[in-house]
């Protein structure tokens, strides 16, 4: 893995300055909040530094809790950015995308390109339909038996192995022991992604590269470069795709073969819009957001979904019993730990909310991971209940936010801006996981390879960012 | 549908050696890019060189300058995602921006210590002008004796903390009616006062409960009418229909940051370097020149912000509505397309101007240091004769002649043996200035 060495000297920088943080900001036990002061009323203050700091990114939910009761809407003067943190405001400024519009200042457009993601209203809705239409419903369920054989054949590739030649895989004692996102995790997401949208089989590793560093990239930091780079890589292969799709466009078949549908590159390559066709450009936009709203999303829905249920075996107990239930983890999961920490907005207008002046312009951050922990709307937020009563676990809304008297999380946002992948997401999550449980006798966490928390004793908490490693061990 | 073949496979490189496109292949019918992806091929920019946290680390804290190269000499128009705005480092661009104020507005003092209501800043009034530069030029001289000699009655003298941050004080002290008594609990509290404009919430609050003890002092100050029988900045005011509130917001946005900071980082600059300081002392227009250079070799505010008022494209990037334009003096200063040898303190430099400059900070051909804040050179062409002086000739005349007042009324000024002396800012975004100088001297 040359292409990385220079990542690794980069993060040995990275690593120092992050001890220097520490200092500033120690570690606590999870569910606790450094505290930063009070004020004379006893509120107590936030140093907008801790947004940066080790302690932050492994235990926010306490300082959420804080903006959340004592500051609805905080201005951080050192990030310059509004950061709103209660559900109800959230979903608000989600579904006016008039007051609240998502045209480009994010990093992202340098690596993905031109996207709907920056527009609003029939703009917005006209591009999102291009390949949208192509993950949900009829499409989606074409689609199905295709991920599903993707799942088979990835997942038959460490239970049926006879020898040990990987180093995510071990037996002992009659007990396999996996690293669920080197052996299933990482790949699937991606190889689906690959599949429906046409990509050919045998460029599919380079794609990898591809999609690490464009999402490395969106940071808008030091790897910007590959970012930018790897996207140019990426539409220069494109290009030469789209040549020949447009006049011979391919398909995708069901186990016995037979052509189900074109696969995305090909319908892309017929759309139209405002009379013209897409250029490869335009195509190389939409894949790069397909694919990097399609990875480490999933990656970590399906990494912390198993983590979580494995460390409830009662709840676990019972999406074995009955298979609908794992609708319910999923979506429980996705409140709980969910990995997409939240949307940028900016306000259109000079605004005040909950007595703070916004003025027209600024950056607001919409907190998801702390609308999904709103006691305002999930009792008991902090724990994991796959049978919570305040959770909409049904089918997707696609508008609205609320059904039944139940609250939808946030993972996938709401209003115009809902993630158009939710649905496949979620099937993947699902299908994948099912013919997992299916195929793992009697699985368990290793928790000796498990981090630890400051304790040494705890499981280290999750964070914002999602499991990276999962060890499981099940019965041969 | 018929498709070109691609036209051009030779590859082109951006500047920091980034391929920007390796074909022009482009479909027939579309030629739809947007601005975005547009700009992203022709600025060419990625950002390896600098990492966003970098600005706001400890070690800029202390030399902002070798970063600051970075973005100048790569990055010209930095977008900064950790901190949401943009860097803006070289000297024209900088200056570009502080001229065209349809574009870009300034935000008073005001809003960033998130006290909006707390009223009108009554500094621009002509009658408050010509009260601040009478006290400037006529008490300067005895308030700067008076302190000189408090400080010769110990042998030890720290210039940082005794010198260069009381005498603002002081003077503003005389402005504003406040006693002998009174002035020490005064500079405490506008010191405090300045410092909540921070984003450090401990700051925040502290300035706030500060503001509000001057609210209440000045009120009570006029209120007995005290000010009746005064000839300063508070008399004027007041006959100007002032409440307490005008006031303190006038004391907000009147900050002492010019004249602290350059005192302390022109004798810093002196005393680092004694021939530069023999030929500084030599005379009063060279400590001027000395005066001048230090401004624009070490400035104590580092940069100015400004906001966007609406979407523009300027240096190849499309600034945002509302975006905030972090426009850097440390980096234009030190910008060797208008400074020859520009790391280097020069006490009488042969191409910056050596008067107020008066339009696009330039006078004689020649570009001017960028200082801010009390130290703003005038952005208009000409001045009329009815009005006062710019803040800047004001206050580099005040800083001159108190330095002069230091020279001439003690001997044999020199630092401490073995004390290491910096700059530094207190925290990210304050004064970057000396806080410790101390030196031996005796009465001359």
């Amino acid at each position: 893995m040359t292409e990385f060495a220079f990542i690794e000297e980069l993060s040995d920088d990275a690593h120092e300055e992050k001890n220097q943080r520490k200092q500033e900001f120690p570690l606590m036990p999870e569910g606790e909040a450094f505290d930063m002061g009070t004020d004379e009323s006893g509120k107590p203050l936030i140093d907008p530094r801790i947004f940066d700091a080790p302690e932050f990114f492994r235990n926010p939910y306490p300082y959420y809790r804080i903006l959340r009761d004592h500051y609805p809407v905080f201005h951080d003067k050192l990030h310059n950015t509004f950061w709103v943190t209660r559900y109800e405001d959230i979903t608000e400024c989600y579904f006016d995308d008039e007051g609240f519009n998502t045209i480009p200042k994010g990093s992202s457009s340098g690596v993905l390109g031109n996207t709907q993601l920056e527009l609003s209203g029939v703009e917005h809705r006209r591009r999102r339909n291009l390949y949208g239409q192509h993950l949900v419903g009829k499409a989606l369920n074409n689609r199905i038996p295709a991920i599903e054989h993707l799942a088979d054949e990835i997942i038959d590739g460490w239970t049926n192995l006879k020898e040990k030649d990987s180093p995510f895989v071990k037996d002992e004692n009659g007990r396999r022991t996996i690293e669920l996102g080197q052996v299933f995790a990482n790949e699937f997401p991606i190889r689906v992604v690959c599949e429906v949208l046409g990509f050919p089989k045998e460029s599919q590793s380079q794609f990898y590269y591809w999609y690490n560093s464009m999402m490395s990239g969106l940071g808008g930091s030091d790897t910007h470069k590959m970012g930018v780079e790897a996207r140019q890589d990426l539409e220069d292969y494109v290009s030469e795709i789209v040549e020949k799709r447009r006049e011979k466009p391919t398909y995708l078949y069901d186990n016995d073969g037979n052509p189900i549908s074109k696969d995305i590159i090909s319908k892309l390559c017929e759309t139209k819009v405002d009379g013209d066709f897409l250029s490869s450009e335009e195509i190389t936009s939409n894949i790069a957001l397909v694919v990097g709203g399609g990875g480490e999303t999933t990656r970590g829905a399906i990494m912390n979904m198993w983590a979580l249920l494995l460390r409830h075996p009662d709840q676990f107990s019972e999406v074995l019993k009955h298979e609908e239930n794992w609708d319910k983890a999923f979506h429980e999961t996705l409140r709980h730990s969910s990995s997409i920490g939240g949307q940028p907005r900016h306000n259109s207008f000079d605004i005040e909310m909950h007595g703070v002046k916004i003025p027209a312009g600024s950056l607001m951050q919409m907190v998801d991971f702390s609308a999904n922990h709103d006691d305002r709307i999930f009792k008991d937020p902090e724990k994991f209940n796959i049978f919570r009563e305040d959770l909409y676990s049904g089918k997707l809304l696609r508008s609205g936010y609320a059904k039944e008297g139940k609250c939808s999380h946030m993972a996938f946002g709401v209003g115009p801006h809902l993630c158009p992948g939710a649905w496949i997401s979620h099937q993947e999550a699902v299908v994948g996981s099912k013919i997992m449980s299916k195929r793992m006798k009697n699985p368990k966490i290793r928790e000796d390879l498990m981090p630890k928390d400051i304790d040494g004793k705890k499981p280290a908490p999750m964070g914002i960012i999602s499991v990276r490693d999962l060890w499981l061990e099940f019965d041969l | 549908m018929k498709v070109k073949e691609a036209k051009d496979p030779t590859k082109i490189v951006g500047k920091n050696g980034v391929v920007l496109r390796k074909s022009n292949y482009d479909s027939e019918g579309s030629g739809y890019r947007t601005y975005e992806v547009y700009q992203r091929e022709r600025v060419g920019e990625s950002t390896e060189k600098i990492k966003p946290s970098q600005l706001i680390s400890d070690s800029f804290r202390f030399d902002p300058y070798p970063s600051l190269e970075i973005l100048r000499e790569n990055y010209p128009c930095y977008r900064d995602w950790l901190s949401n705005c943009y860097w803006i480092t070289r000297y024209n661009d900088v200056t570009s921006i502080f001229s065209d104020d349809a574009n870009f507005e300034t935000r008073s003092k005001n809003h960033f210590l998130r006290a909006e209501g707390l009223g009108k800043d009554m500094g621009s009034e002509l009658p408050v002008l010509f009260a601040q530069e009478k006290s400037f030029d006529e008490d300067t001289s005895r308030i700067t004796s008076k302190l000189i000699e408090e400080l010769l009655t110990n042998r030890t003298v720290d210039l940082a903390t005794d010198f260069a941050a009381v005498l603002p004080l002081k003077i503003l002290a005389e402005q504003y009616g406040v006693s002998d008594e009174e002035s020490s609990q005064f500079g405490h509290r506008y010191w405090r006062m300045q410092r909540g404009t921070s984003w450090d919430p401990r700051l925040q609050m502290d300035g706030k409960n500060a503001a509000q003890e001057l609210l209440d002092f000045f009120a009570g100050k006029i209120r007995s009418g005290e000010h009746k029988d005064m000839e300063n900045c508070l008399s004027a005011m007041v006959a100007l229909g002032a409440k307490g509130k005008d006031v303190v917001a006038t004391l907000l946005n009147t900050d002492h940051e010019t004249m602290h900071g350059a005192l302390s980082n022109l004798w810093f600059n002196m005393l680092t370097s004694p021939d530069k300081f023999e030929k500084a002392r030599s005379s009063k227009r060279m400590l001027k020149l000395a005066y001048l250079e230090t401004l624009r070799h070490s400035p104590p505010v580092l940069s100015a912000e400004r906001f966007a008022l609406r979407e523009i494209e300027r240096f190849g990037r499309l600034i945002p509505e509302g975006a905030r334009l972090i426009c850097s003096a440390g980096a234009a200063n030190r910008d060797p397309r208008i400074f020859d040898n520009p790391e280097e303190f020069t006490v009488d430099r042969r191409d910056m101007c050596q008067r107020e400059p008066r339009g696009q900070y330039r006078a004689d051909g020649l570009a001017s240091g960028i200082a801010f804040a009390l130290g703003r050179p005038s952005i208009h062409p000409a001045v009329p004769e009815d009005r006062p002086r710019s803040m800047y000739a004001i206050i580099r005349d005040a800083s001159v002649s108190a330095s002069q007042i230091l020279i001439e009324s003690t001997r044999g000024i020199q630092l401490e043996k073995d004390e290491t002396v910096y700059l530094s800012c207190l925290t990210v975004g304050e004064m970057h200035t000396c806080w410790k100088l101390p030196v031996s001297l005796q009465a001359g």
